[in-house]
Formats: structure tokens, sequence, C-alpha cells
């Protein structure tokens, strides 16, 4: 709402730190309306921090070995950790007992490394184990399952000894797409596999020549475009194609991408410890592993993906960034646990101060309108007294009559601007009576839009 | 529905009027075809006379007077659902009443000095309020209790407002600073310099983007909620001190208070008056206007003639004056979902008087 009067024009990237958040934490991400953060802090607590009071507003203690990895319901409702301790929580923040109470556990037998909730249902949880399996767990009751995802293996060998004996090479990234329809997972012998997530089975596999073990992917908010972070330190980005729906005899699409981009550092060579996307998919920002700066390398998509700028954010390395969910702002967290809200600063405009006084960057020879200061005669208005008027100059008089037919103007005071509004975003690949989005949306959760988290009124914090 | 009277205020004796109970002295003008004479027309600006009464016009009628404060009654405020009613006043004390039946609820007791203007948070739960004794109080309304202080101001603090997510505060006082507060901590987050005289009114808009305030100095300024920065200044040509200040419903203009017995609807973006109303007298007090759109999108705001007007939105005609207070009507709050309107008025009346529009069966 602030933007029209703020500059609307201006919606870019962020270029300097806004304020530093001392939160202990090994990475922070926002939630979707933009207004927290949840940090994860290596001593197996998570903790969410209101961006309007840049103050911890909850403290999640339920693990007892560092969290891995944490994510956020749709609507900001539900928040799941994972940790190394074997179990994922996931987080009710309707509740306001102190100290919270978590409202569901999930145990592996191995430590988690990524968990992340289905993007239309945080009841369908999607978990990476260290030891590269990756596991899709649905706690509905008419689904309740916890299926491994595993890779389709050829039977019969086209090239012989060469893949038959391979082994199966070990899950490292496993990921939803925005619309949930597919899972994406990066292995480490350099594929990206594709599942449906409905009926768990593979659709696609991806060679990406030359890659590596894939340390990450991140989508646009759209889902049209996804970049992968891989051992050979370049980030590579890639058209998401579109699938078919999955056949009954199993058969998946053995294809090789081919990146539209790709990022690296040609100096330094240095490798990625995390990327993200701008809300509008325009930017994309990497951060950096380098070992004595923090630094944020901003690439221009909608220019050809032309490195933009680099961003330093002092001495702490960087660890983690996440790009806000509407706003030019980025949290990045640094190896000492703060954390970063990086901000596009908007020049304080003195002339705002004093009334009915704009600025203007240069002079301006000012063309008055052909009729503007002439005066018009026109019937007047049957409510003002005629009495009333005859002691008012006759351009006094007229001015009144200029107000009065301008304030006949219908005013519209209730409906919010579109442009206000939380845009619905085309998710790729998704038609108008999904199968897919249908059996997501079986059985909701209660996680509703305009959820607010509400106020904790708490005597004393400890933080 | 219409003879549900039997109303007990508490500690005061309450003073109840029906609708069908007949018309008390006070409240015989309250017939339509009175209602909506204008009796003393201000010599000065002269509005659109008003038009006979239409089928669809609001149709407020005195439901119950409420009575409980001993001093001027400074600010009224129906809760977000609309079941409660908090009123504060010079006594130093905070009233929550019953919407539907009149009843005292609670009286909360705790500020030292007067109370100029309280505040609901979004849910429900908390009250904040805004005292001469330099203090912001923060009062569980479940249980009753004060259950933050906010210190920080140097003057009267004047007006106070929550954000829609009420996790902050604004203020305003006669320190001449806006200032915005972490609720749940008791924190000053900013203060503002926002004006030259006593800030008299300040408020968030829909979304908790902007804040925009008001003072003694005639100036109505927008704020960056997030950065401070002053994003604009609307200043009327003569400068009227300005009293009561808020965003329209969908935050695209503001309504504007001042004491040249004007009430003006602004649209910030193109620093123009879109709206003008007038007809009532507002010289001295700062006193609140209130949108409602329950049966119709009218603007509210009392009197120093002891009336409330009623003005349509779009024809900015007087549409009805409720009649029956004996004081300068400072506080009107128009109720979130039904066609209520409450008022509070001062020292020679000292009552809250409940208006229910019947037309709509409220």
């Amino acid at each position: 709402m602030n933007e029209s009067l703020i500059s609307p024009f201006n919606i870019t990237h962020p270029t300097t730190v806004q304020t530093s958040l001392f939160a202990l934490a090994s990475f922070a991400r926002f939630d979707p309306t933009g207004r927290y953060v949840a940090t994860a802090r290596v001593d197996g607590t998570a903790a969410i921090w209101d961006l309007d009071t840049r103050a911890a507003v909850r403290i999640l203690d339920g693990h007892v070995k560092a969290v891995s990895s944490l994510d956020w319901s749709r609507y900001s409702r539900y928040l799941l950790t994972a940790s190394k301790d074997w179990n994922v929580v996931v987080w009710d923040l309707a509740s306001t007992c102190v100290p919270a109470q978590r409202c569901a556990t999930l145990r592996f037998d191995a430590p988690v490394v990524s968990a992340s909730f289905h993007p239309r249902n945080s009841r369908i949880i999607l978990a990476l184990m260290s030891t590269g399996e990756a596991y899709l767990v649905d706690q509905r009751k008419a689904h309740r399952a916890r299926v491994e995802l595993c890779e389709v293996q050829e039977e019969s060998d086209d090239e012989g000894a060469g893949t038959s004996n391979r082994v199966r090479s070990a899950i490292t990234v496993a990921r939803f797409d925005p619309s949930g329809k597919h899972i994406f997972m990066g292995t480490s012998g350099g594929y990206i596999l594709v599942f449906n997530t409905r009926t768990k089975t593979m659709v696609a596999r991806h060679r990406i020549t030359g890659a590596g073990a894939i340390k990450g992917l991140e989508f646009t908010k759209n889902g049209r475009q996804l970049v992968s972070n891989s051992a050979d330190r370049t980030l590579r980005q890639f058209t998401v194609p579109t699938y078919p729906p999955p056949t009954a005899d199993d058969e998946y699409i053995e294809h090789e991408l081919e990146p539209t981009h790709r990022f690296n550092d040609p100096i330094n060579k240095t490798a990625w410890h995390a990327m993200s996307y701008s809300p509008d998919g325009e930017w994309l920002a990497g951060g950096a592993a380098d070992t004595a700066t923090h630094k944020i390398y901003i690439w221009d998509i909608s220019n050809e993906g032309q490195f933009a700028n680099a961003l330093d954010g002092g001495r702490e390395p960087l660890l983690y960034l996440h790009w806000h969910p509407s706003k030019s702002s980025i949290a990045s967290t640094t190896n000492q646990g703060n954390i970063l809200i990086w901000h596009c600063p908007h020049p304080e405009r003195w002339g705002a101060f004093a009334g009915g006084f704009e600025e203007l960057d240069e002079n301006v020879e000012y063309e008055e309108r052909e009729d503007e200061f002439d005066i018009v005669h026109m019937p007047l208005p049957f409510s003002i007294p005629y009495d009333y008027l005859i002691f008012l100059q006759e351009d006094e008089a007229d001015m009144i009559r200029r107000k009065m037919k301008e304030e006949e103007e219908e005013v519209d005071i209730d409906t919010v601007p579109e442009a206000a509004k939380p845009r619905e975003i085309q998710l790729h690949g998704v038609l108008p009576s999904d199968e897919d989005i249908t059996w997501a949306d079986e059985e909701p959760d209660d996680d509703r839009q305009n959820w607010t988290m509400r106020v904790i009124m708490e005597e004393d914090w400890d933080i | 529905m219409s003879n549900e009277m039997d109303v007990d205020s508490g500690d005061v004796p309450p003073q109840v009027v029906g609708t069908d109970a007949g018309p008390s002295p006070a409240e015989e003008n309250d017939t339509p075809g009175t209602d909506i004479s204008m009796p003393q027309q201000p010599p000065d600006d002269s509005p659109p006379q008003p038009q006979p009464p239409a089928q669809t016009g609001p149709n407020y009628k005195i439901r119950y007077s409420l009575s409980g404060h001993t001093m001027s009654i400074s600010s009224i405020k129906f809760s977000p659902d609309g079941s409660k009613l908090a009123s504060s006043g010079a006594d130093k004390i905070i009233k929550l009443w019953d919407t539907y039946t009149g009843d005292v609820l609670r009286t909360l007791v705790g500020h030292t000095e007067g109370i100029s203007d309280i505040a609901w948070s979004n849910d429900g739960d908390y009250l904040a309020s805004a005292s001469d004794d330099k203090t912001i109080r923060i009062w569980d309304m479940k249980v009753g209790t004060e259950i933050k202080t906010l210190l920080g101001h140097t003057n009267f603090v004047f007006c106070v407002n929550y954000n829609p997510n009420s996790n902050l505060l604004v203020s305003g006082g006669f320190d001449e600073t806006v200032r915005v507060w972490d609720v749940a901590r008791a924190k000053s987050l900013k203060v503002l310099p926002a004006h030259s005289d006593p800030v008299t009114s300040v408020s968030f808009n829909h979304d908790g983007t902007l804040i925009v305030s008001c003072a003694m100095d005639g100036l109505i300024r927008i704020w960056d909620a997030d950065s401070g920065q002053c994003l604009k200044t609307l200043v009327d040509d003569d400068n009227p001190i300005c009293s009561h200040v808020r965003f329209t419903p969908n935050s695209k203009f503001v309504l504007a208070s001042t004491q040249d017995s004007t009430i003006r609807l602004w649209n910030y973006q193109t620093s123009r008056c879109v709206k003008t109303y007038s007809g009532h007298t507002n010289r001295t007090y700062c006193l609140f206007a209130c949108f409602t759109n329950t049966n119709g999108k009218y603007v509210v705001s009392g009197s120093e003639d002891t009336k409330i007007y009623i003005w349509d939105i779009q024809t900015r005609q007087i549409l009805q004056v409720l009649e029956g207070h004996r004081d300068v009507v400072l506080a009107v709050a128009t109720h979130p979902t039904k066609a209520i309107i409450a008022s509070a008025s001062m020292e020679k009346d000292l009552t809250i008087r409940l208006w229910y529009d019947n037309s709509e069966g409220a």
C-alpha cells in the first residue's frame, strides 16, 4: 500500500543492510507473508522473529541436535523443523502456549538433512535423510503412508555394463515444485529426478552435464524456472519442462536438461551456499561460500542473466540467504549467527514535510492548461443561498461552484486497489482441474489465508 | 426485540430509553420527520440543504443510554467483533459495556490522570489507553488487568491506535511526537518528530504500511510505517487545527476533521480534497469522525451543538441528525457489522448512547 507513495517504479533488488538481528542462527527463512523470519540454531531450537518489532516472538524448543532445515506452510500457520536428531517436528503457531508445544513429530532412522511441507497441504511432508534416501510422509487419514522415493533402475540396459552395475546414487536435495505436483531431487551423480507427488512414481530423469553432485535447487515463484547449485561451483538456470501425467506402466522421460544461463564467479571460483529468486523472478541472488567476506551476487534474469551487483555484508562469512516473498529484501545469515536484513533504501524526501509542494529534479517550465485560470460561469447550485454568495467576489463564487462540482464525483472508499492485493500466481504446469491438485487438497489443514499470528504479551522474555 | 430494556449498568442506576417505551422528554425530537431538520445553520459555511428522508436513508433511534462515568467521556470504541463497547474518560477509568444489553461488564482503574483515547487490538483481547499521566497502558480484557505500561512520552498522551497485526502501537501526544511501540515488550521503537504542536490523532492504514497523523499545527502527515519517513503532508489553505484523521477502509483516502466545523475526505496521492462534509459545529474540541457502511455509506461525527450528524459519503448531504445529548458529543463509534452508533458526551451529560437503525432489524 505504501509503494505508490514511495515510488511506483522503484522496485528493484536490495542494496544495503537495513538491520541486523542477533539471533545465533545457522540460517533464516522469511514466512510467506514476509512479516517474520524463522531462524534455526545449532542448539536445536528455532525462533521466529517479528520484522516489525525486530524481536523474537516464538521460541520453538524441540530438538536435541542442530536444526538442519525449516519450512513454513502456505499461509504461515505451521512451521516444520528438521534436525540431525532424526526428527521432524511440526509446530502450530496458532497455539500461544509458552513454551511452545509441538503438534506433530515424525521420527526417521537417520539424521534429517532437509524437510518441507507440500505447498498446498502441510499434512504431506517430504524429508531427506543424510543417508541419501527421501521419504514422502502423508499424514492424512485416507492416505496415511510413508513412501521412499526410489530412482527407477534400468532393467534392460542399452549400454551394458555402464549402468547396470551402478550403485544407486544418493539423493542430495529434495524439494516440491511451487505447485506441489512434482518433487524434484538432485543426486550425487549429477542428475535431477522428477517424481509425481500423488503417484510417487518417477516421471523424469534429467542429466546435468558437468555439474557433479547437486547441492541445491530453487524455483521461481511461478515454477517456470529452476536454478541448481552443484559441486562444480556453477549455478545453472533451467526452464522447467511440462511433464505429462504419469502413466500406468511407470514410464519416465530420460532427458538431458540444457541450462539457459550459467552463473559463476570466474575470478575467485567461489562455491555457492545458497541462492534465491526475487518474487517476480527477475533477479537471482547467490550467496558466495567465501571464507573471509559476506558476499551476495545479484544477477538480472530479465536482462539475459547479466551480473548486476555484488553486495558486501562485512566480515562475517555468509551461510544462507533467502529473498523476501513480496518485497525487495533479502535475509542473509552470517557464520556468527547474525541475520542481515537487506533492503533498498528510499532517499528521504524533505519536500514531503511541506504541504502542497512537489520536489523536482530540475526546473520545469509550467504550462497552464488553456482554461486553467479562466472563470467559467455556471448556474449556481441550488444549495448555496443567494444572499450568501453576493458577499463573495465573483471569482470566489466560481471557485466554490467549481469545488462543489468537483466534489460530485463518486469516491470508492472500500475496494482495495488490485495492485495492493497479493497476486494469484499462475503456477507452471497446473491445469484448471488438476487431479494432482485435487488430491493434495483432500483433508486440508487448518491453514487459512489471512491467518495472523497472535501477539503473546509475556512478562519476561527469555531469548 | 424492542422490549429488552431491562438494563443494569452496575454502580450507577441506568437511564434506559426504549424505542417503544414512549419517548422521554429529551428524546421527543426523535421522530423521523424532525430528525432530518437542521435547526441552526452556521452562517459562515452553508452546506447543501438536507433532502426529505429517503426510504433508504439512515433511521437511527436511541436504544440505550448508559451512565457510569463521572467526568467527560473522551473516547468510545467497539470491540472488533462488536459485542462490547469500551469507553474512557477524564475520570481516569475505562468502562466496558455490552453492546446488545447495555450492561457494564468491567471497570478498569489504574491511570493516575484522565484518559484521552483507547484502542482495541485486532483480536479484541487487549485494550490500549492513552492518558495525561504520560503513559499508555495495555489491559488484558479477558481478565481485566493492566499488563503493560509504555513509558516514553514526555507530556500528555492524546491518541493511540494498533496496527492491523496488533504487534505495534502508534501514539501521539502533547510532546508533539508520534511514537511507534513494540506492544509485547513495552518498548519504544520509533520516535517521529512529527509535528510542531500537540498531535491529536494518529492511526495505521489497513495493511499497516502507512501511518497518518494530524496535529494542532493543522498538518496531516503520512508516514512510512517501516522506515518512519514522511511521505506526504496535506494542508488546507486556512490551516485550521486538525482534530481527527483516519484512513478509509481501503486506505485510498483520509478523512480529517478540522476545527473550522468541517470534515474533509482527502485523496492523499494527489493532495486534493475530494469531499467536504459540513453542517455540524466543531471549533474547540477534538471530535471523532467515523465511517459506517452497514446499510448505506455514511460519515458520522459528533458536534459541539450536542447532536450527532450523519452524512452521505457521496452526496455530502446530512441524512440524519441524532438529538438527545445535553453537552458536546466528543466521541462517536460505529459498530463493525451492525447498524449501531455509539456516542458519548461531556460533563453536563455524561452518558453514552447507543443508537440502533431499526430498519435493518438490529
